[in-house]
């Protein structure tokens, strides 16, 4: 791990502790995979890319981390001396152990999303859900230097995106964006990105991994990047057109970018998720495309960032959820648009108290590529 | 999350392979008496599901129910716009949108098994507790059995659709390995290179692991940030080609190569060649072999479940389990040598009993 790596996961730590004392918890036992790794990062500071593991937070003492793949325990060995690893093939047994030896102290496990069946259907499920929401509310809203982390990230994702943009070129395949973009970012020691894309027309009605498809003149080609500096996700969504965009391209992203800017206008402390779902859907409404901003062709509006890159809130209009400053969220009014097909939009906020600061800072434009 | 290259070839994965794989595990149900079985999937743990079906996701859930006949129900927490693609990348009967999954497998169970009969799970332990709860409090709660052992029983050894997906996730591991610039300096640098070879190549997804400087520190390690890389490092490329995996690992010099690792690669193919499904062991040494070096480490994997890759023998544990004759595995070790660590990896085809292993490339 590098400094900040290290600061950062101390600073969690000592934010752990603290929140352990007031739940009355001695021991909190932290599921993770690589599929969610979010807690565990929070908790132990380490990140799983294979086999399941199981970190052991005791509030004074080293945490011990269980896991499932000998490769994956020799390195968290070396990456985090302070942690007692050891690998276990069968590390769901061994967890169950572990706190069966911990005899009459107070313990947790958490979170419910990788909690396994065979964990939970014992003596510690009932207290599941108590446990994932005191670690869903510690990491809801960052601390400085989260923030310092995410900030890094959204400028990464700045910098992937004109990456991304000089890939786009009529003849290659989606795929080959995506190696352009990911060798980028491993040369500039960003060890993971999530990103999906969709390249066409009105017959696109949303983002995937990459096909073999290839880039024709006129494709609208869209893109979410999401870097990871430090564990910290930060996304940028945007759209671009391979040759001169249409008449009905260019009506469709005022539309779109509208509902981004009232979105952003309508992120600060004290409104909650829904207002920002609804103050962008509330535009899709006015140009009478109302149709296109519920689930049977868009997601969401936006979710949080962090450890995750799809964490809470989701930006939906039935969320109550109430914003706090210092949460990071992206807001994008991605959905699919009957003239010219899916189109995405969006940028990474820091909520403060009057408002929110934008991080990425990519021009909101519909990108036209020449066509050679 | 995954982002390489996701897509269906019916050319190189048949659709009648595909189902031949479902028939196969729809006899051992009928067999055991299950009225169904359920897997679960996720970009963490897809190889079960992307085996019988080629469905990967690159991020999100599914289930996927198999009832005794007919074509496998996936149950998907993606959104419905997804749903073409999911279709276009997998030979699936229904796709449902199923944003909870537990609830929505709980009410399958209900429209489907009006008789109490058991239900396997494959990796029942481990099944994610929001999916796993509602079928517990269901009707079927009491039904539920591990199928763990009835997958893993049919899905080794490997066929010869699985033997050529891996042998072109091989050759676009070892292409990245060549495409390293000589004058490497920084780790970064390397893993680069090394990601846009192997995702140009079509790889599905790629995980590197690097010790930087192998003469300070052997481990293989997944670095955030940089390093410097020393003269001597070592690179472990884990590459996914349509869902099948494979480990290769490769030590790099940035000098003349060492005379020892010579025989070190010598040493490791004679140990490879020896492994078969009755003796899952790297002892005895060879016989008169003069060969360099100290076992340090080794393990051999493959896969028989829902991770991509999972050990079946290592240096760390005394009892390997079993694991049959024509089986895709990878076979990783680390050598201690008198001037200094070295690490190797190659998938092979393990040996039936009395027939030496063949490595793959």
């Amino acid at each position: 791990m590098n400094g900040s790596t290290d600061a950062l996961a101390g600073e969690r730590r000592a934010r752990l502790a603290v929140a352990m004392s007031g739940e009355g918890i001695d021991v909190l036992v932290v599921a993770g995979n690589a599929w969610r790794s979010d807690y565990l990062r929070f908790a132990a500071g380490v990140t799983v890319v294979e086999g399941q593991a199981f970190a052991l937070i005791e509030r004074k003492k080293p945490a011990r981390l269980i896991i499932e793949s000998a490769a994956e325990a020799a390195r968290f060995r070396v990456e985090q001396p302070g942690l007692a690893v050891s690998w276990e093939p069968s590390p769901i047994e061994a967890t169950e152990n572990a706190i069966r030896a911990l005899g009459a102290k107070r313990i947790a496990l958490a979170p419910s999303a990788a909690v396994p069946y065979r964990l939970a259907m014992g003596p510690l499920g009932s207290g599941i859900a108590r446990a994932t929401a005191t670690l869903d509310r510690l990491m809801l809203r960052k601390s400085p230097a989260e923030i310092r982390a995410f900030r890094r990230a959204a400028a990464l994702a700045d910098e992937g995106y004109a990456v991304f943009r000089e890939a786009a070129r009529v003849g290659r395949p989606e795929y080959a964006l995506v190696a352009d973009v990911e060798a980028f970012f491993r040369s500039r020691g960003c060890p993971e990105n999530f990103q999906i894309l969709g390249a066409g027309g009105k017959e696109v009605r949303g983002m995937h991994p990459p096909t073999e498809r290839r880039l024709t003149p006129g494709d609208l080609v869209t893109t979410e990047l999401t870097p990871c500096v430090d564990g910290y996700y930060a996304q940028i969504c945007r759209t671009l057109v391979l040759g001169q965009p249409s008449e009905a391209q260019k009506r469709a992203f005022t539309v779109y970018n509208e509902a981004l800017e009232r979105g952003i206008a309508a992120v600060r402390t004290g409104a909650t998720a829904g207002d920002v779902a609804r103050a962008q859907n509330e535009v899709f409404r006015r140009h009478g495309l109302g149709d296109y901003v519920t689930s049977e062709y868009t997601r969401v509006r936006g979710h949080g960032l962090g450890l995750y890159v799809d964490g809470r809130p989701a930006l939906l209009e039935d969320v109550d959820l109430v914003l706090e400053p210092d949460m990071t969220l992206i807001v994008h009014p991605n959905t699919y648009h009957p003239e010219v097909g899916y189109f995405v939009h969006g940028d990474s906020v820091r909520v403060i108290s009057g408002g929110c600061e934008v991080l990425t800072r990519t021009p909101r434009e519909l990108f036209s590529v020449p066509i050679a | 999350m995954r982002r390489g290259l996701i897509s269906w070839s019916r050319d190189e994965v048949p659709p009648s392979v595909l189902e031949g794989r479902v028939a196969r595990l729809q006899e051992q149900m009928r067999a055991a008496e299950l009225g169904v079985v359920l897997i679960y999937t996720s970009f963490a743990r897809p190889s079960a599901v992307a085996w019988l079906t080629h469905f990967v996701p690159y991020w999100n859930e599914a289930l996927l129910v198999v009832l005794p006949t007919g074509a496998p129900v996936l149950l998907a927490a993606f959104s419905k716009r997804v749903h073409d693609w999911i279709r276009s990348v997998s030979h699936l009967g229904e796709v449902r949108s199923a944003p909870d999954l537990g609830r929505a497998a709980a009410a399958f169970l209900g429209e489907h098994l009006p008789k109490p009969l058991r239900i396997g799970v494959l990796e029942l332990d481990a099944l994610p507790w929001p999916v796993a709860e509602p079928i517990i409090k269901s009707e079927h709660g009491r039904a539920l059995v591990d199928a763990t052992g009835l997958f893993a029983a049919i899905r080794q050894p490997a066929d010869e659709v699985e033997i050529r997906l891996a042998r072109r996730a091989a050759t676009i591991a070892v292409q990245a390995l060549k495409a390293i610039p000589t004058g490497a300096k920084r780790a970064s640098e390397l893993l680069s290179v090394l990601e846009r070879s192997a995702r140009l190549d079509g790889a599905e997804e790629v995980l590197p692991r690097l010790a930087p400087d192998l003469r300070a520190n052997a481990t293989l390690r997944r670095l955030e940030g940089d390093a410097l890389l020393g003269e001597r490092y070592a690179v472990e490329l884990s590459v996914a080609y349509k869902a099948t995996w494979v480990r290769i690992t490769r030590c790099v010099s940035t000098q003349a190569v060492p005379p020892s690792w010579r025989g070190a690669a010598d040493r490791f193919v004679e140990i490879a060649e020896r492994l078969n499904e009755a003796n899952l062991s790297l002892e005895p040494q060879v016989a008169g072999s003069v060969r360099p070096g100290k076992t340090a480490a080794w393990t051999l994997e493959t896969c028989r479940g829902s991770p991509p890759l999972s050990i079946v023998a290592t240096g760390e544990t005394p009892s390997p389990s079993a694991l049959p004759g024509g089986s895709l595995a990878c076979l990783s070790l680390q050598l201690d040598l008198d001037d200094g660590p070295w690490l190797g990896g190659e998938p092979l085809i393990l040996g039936s009993r009395g027939q030496p292993s063949r490595l793959l490339i």
